[in-house]
């Protein structure tokens, strides 16, 4: 087999030299660090199935603002590590007292890792134009280590999500997920992924959403009124 | 209750268990909502809760260590968990009982994984009858697990004590109150022991005996603490074999 | 309570469904979360009971001991109430004594059972001037999931109807039932944009303005009021909560009854 459900300790193998993440090496042999699971193809490796979002430089994220220092925008960035952006980050030249005048507490960012030092300072940046404040839609929050799931093998899972529900949806490598687009598009993509999060560890996963989705989309039929034109105008709801 | 006649006839004790027989232990992981961990663990008598928060900031700032996380365990008991209503707050006792828990559990943590961090370990027992101490050791070790800590491994905990010159596993109250001696250890699964007390009386003979008793209670916890952890999800993952 | 920033994006999409009449959960304003009560919990303990409201989940002890009454009450039993809430269940809370939040909860829990006279002082006295019954109520917060004030509450009158005075183990006689005349019920209600919703949710307490508890008892009349938090109420909301309190309260005592 080539996946197995591990607990912390478990024994992997007797090959140090395919020893990947979530594993330590001892006595020559390969041991699991994490409760998780553990896949065997190419290298050993365990996705763990609980764990903090550890910021690296590159991640695409995203945070709230918790602090207006002097030249700081202190983010949280769902991390032990707080995010910090610099005034000089920000896409537009501002001055130190109207930092709050952009971003003052509470407001959502869309934010990439610029660096991360060895004592874990975590710089961010705005200076990119996928980069922007989030104003609309919501943000829900999932395991960070079960993000890759929602990319699915080539993004297959995101594409089918954005297709069915005509929402956009960005997934944050901290377990942030940003989706926008009408109130019924949203509370079916919203519920979608918490269900891909409850079953991401069976497979099947891919065929089982589809299907959810569908089936969803096919009980708002039945209760609208049979005048209506069909599935897109069913999901976008009326126009207010 | 006063002292008991014998505390063990024919080879059984009072509460009819043998002398290495662990008391029934109950187990339920993820019980808390907003805990990153915890585990919920029944120990014959005991009722004891865990919870792990972390890695997260360091409050206050001074405990932070530059090169890794600091772990913190706090052990509480429930003012309602004993027979004479205990006042709120830490004693004494609890203070102790903290900081070798601690480091009992410290040793397997990947600490330097997460420089300036804390790891927060929260046992409350709402419920006690002796191996309160153990019962949290057990069920920290598995809410670290399910807040996705990394560690070497698991760590596992029981006691072993003499009554009526005989050593027996797992103490129960009466068998602590008016037993010969007490050893909690705890242990990981290669062997390593990494929390031991005693008070009593044992002699060489009898100390090595008991340990490798408590050793062998460890063992059966372990595979009990990991049966905990994978029945959630084990069952589901039925034919996983894609993706 | 709580020091976490709550995010705006969060705040308005709250807001935007209260303006629609929901609420995130589904439920309606003056609804209640799903409410299971279970008691004798505790062995240690005279009484106890574990409560789970949505997500919050509390434990309560009760124990007691004889003591001596106090100086100004010598032929009356003593209730004494405390809460903790333990750091390990929320991550906003904090080891250490009990603060400003916990104290302010366990008297508005206690002042419900005193002043609705739920249990009768002078059926608690042993001997007059020199011997009592002490009834220690000890709410232990485990999991803070919104509206820990009804939790416990609940949690604290399920434990005394259920608990029995342990006159043997002090050779006072035989067990007896604690004299409980009557089942206060609290109802906590929270303001969001001019809205009232009972039962507030984590999120839904800390976006409110404030927030405001009406305990009431089984004739109907109300025996405590408690308003926490910073935002003014009007007569008309007040009234209205108090109102409703009675009503729901009504309702929730129907559980009580069954234990």
């Amino acid at each position: 087999m080539d996946k197995k459900l591990v607990i912390p300790g478990e024994f992997l193998s007797d090959d140090p030299s395919l020893a990947d993440e979530g594993t330590y090496v001892e006595n020559n042999k390969v041991f699991s660090t994490v409760f998780g699971i553990a896949s065997f193809k190419n290298r050993v490796r365990v996705v763990p199935m609980a764990g903090k979002y550890i910021p690296k430089p590159g991640d695409m994220i995203l945070g709230v603002i918790k602090e207006v220092t002097y030249s700081n925008w202190i983010v949280d960035i769902r991390s032990p590590y707080d995010g910090l952006l610099h005034i000089s980050e920000f896409p537009r030249r501002i001055e130190n007292d109207e930092m709050s005048k952009y971003l003052k507490l509470g407001d959502s960012i869309m934010t990439l890792v610029r660096d991360v030092d060895a004592n874990m300072k975590v710089e961010l940046t705005l200076n990119d134009q996928r980069l922007r404040p989030i104003k609309e839609g919501r943000i829900i929050e999932v395991t960070p280590s079960k993000v890759p799931r929602f990319i699915g093998r080539s993004g297959s899972m995101i594409a089918l999500l954005k297709n069915e529900t005509k929402c956009n949806i960005f997934i944050g490598q901290n377990g942030r997920i940003w989706i926008t687009g009408k109130d019924n598009g949203m509370d079916l993509a919203i519920k979608s992924i918490l269900k891909i999060e409850r079953e991401s560890h069976i497979s099947g996963l891919t065929d089982r959403i589809t299907n959810f989705i569908k089936e969803a989309k096919g009980e708002k039929i039945k209760v609208k009124k049979p005048e209506s034109e069909g599935i897109l105008d069913e999901l976008l709801g009326d126009e207010k | 209750m006063s002292k008991p006649e014998k505390l063990i006839e024919n080879g059984i004790r009072l509460d009819g268990r043998k002398p290495d027989e662990l008391r029934p232990i109950k187990i339920e992981v993820g019980v808390l909502n907003r805990a990153d961990g915890s585990c919920y663990f029944e120990f014959g008598g005991n009722k004891v809760i865990a919870a792990v928060y972390g890695p997260r900031e360091v409050h206050p700032r001074h405990q932070q260590r530059s090169n890794s996380a600091v772990v913190r365990y706090r052990y509480n008991m429930a003012s309602f968990s004993v027979e004479d209503r205990k006042r709120p707050g830490p004693d004494r006792r609890s203070i102790e009982v903290s900081k070798v828990s601690r480091e009992a559990l410290e040793p397997v943590i990947f600490q330097e994984y997460f420089p300036r961090s804390a790891i927060d370990i929260f046992v409350e027992v709402l419920q006690a009858d002796a191996g309160t101490r153990t019962a949290g050791i057990n069920a920290a070790s598995i809410a670290l697990a399910d807040a996705g800590i990394p560690m070497k491994s698991l760590v596992s905990a029981c006691a072993v004590g003499k009554i009526d010159d005989t050593l027996v596993l797992d103490l129960n109250k009466d068998e602590d109150n008016y037993g010969q001696a007490d050893m909690p250890i705890a242990m990981t699964p290669d062997g390593n022991i990494t929390l031991i007390q005693m008070d009593g009386h044992l002699t060489k003979d009898e100390f090595k005996e008991a340990l490798e008793m408590a050793k062998t209670g460890c063992i059966a916890i372990h595979e009990m603490q990991k049966a905990a952890l994978t029945e959630k999800y084990s069952a589901q993952m039925e034919g996983e074999n894609n993706e | 309570m709580s020091n976490e920033i709550i995010a705006e994006l969060r705040k308005d999409y709250i807001y935007n469904l209260m303006v629609r009449g929901e609420r995130e959960d589904g439920r309606s304003f003056d609804q209640y979360r799903e409410l299971t009560i279970e008691t004798n919990v505790i062995n240690k303990a005279e009484g106890s009971a574990r409560v789970k409201l949505g997500d919050t989940h509390v434990v309560v002890g009760v124990k007691i001991q004889p003591g001596t009454p106090f100086p100004d009450t010598p032929d009356q039993g003593v209730i004494i109430t405390n809460l903790e809430l333990i750091p390990l269940a929320s991550p906003v809370f904090e080891s250490g004594p009990p603060r400003e939040d916990a104290i302010e909860l366990a008297r508005v829990v206690d002042r419900g059972i005193r002043e609705s006279q739920a249990i009768d002082l002078s059926k608690l006295c042993i001997t007059p001037g020199e011997k009592v019954w002490m009834v220690f109520i000890d709410v232990h917060v485990l999991d803070d999931g919104g509206n820990i004030m009804d939790a416990s509450s609940y949690g604290a009158v399920a434990a005394l109807l259920t608990a029995t005075l342990p006159a043997k183990r002090y050779d006072l006689g035989e067990d007896t039932p604690v004299p409980l005349r009557n089942v206060p019920i609290s109802v906590t209600a929270v303001e969001i944009g001019g809205s009232i919703m009972l039962d507030p949710s984590l999120d839904e307490q800390s976006i409110a303005g404030t927030k405001l508890t009406v305990t009431s008892n089984q004739e109907g009349d109300v025996s405590a009021m408690q308003k926490s938090g910073v935002h003014p109420l009007t007569t008309e909301q007040i009234n209205y909560i108090v109102d409703i309190a009675i009503e729901k309260a009504k309702e929730i005592r129907e559980k009580f009854l069954v234990i």
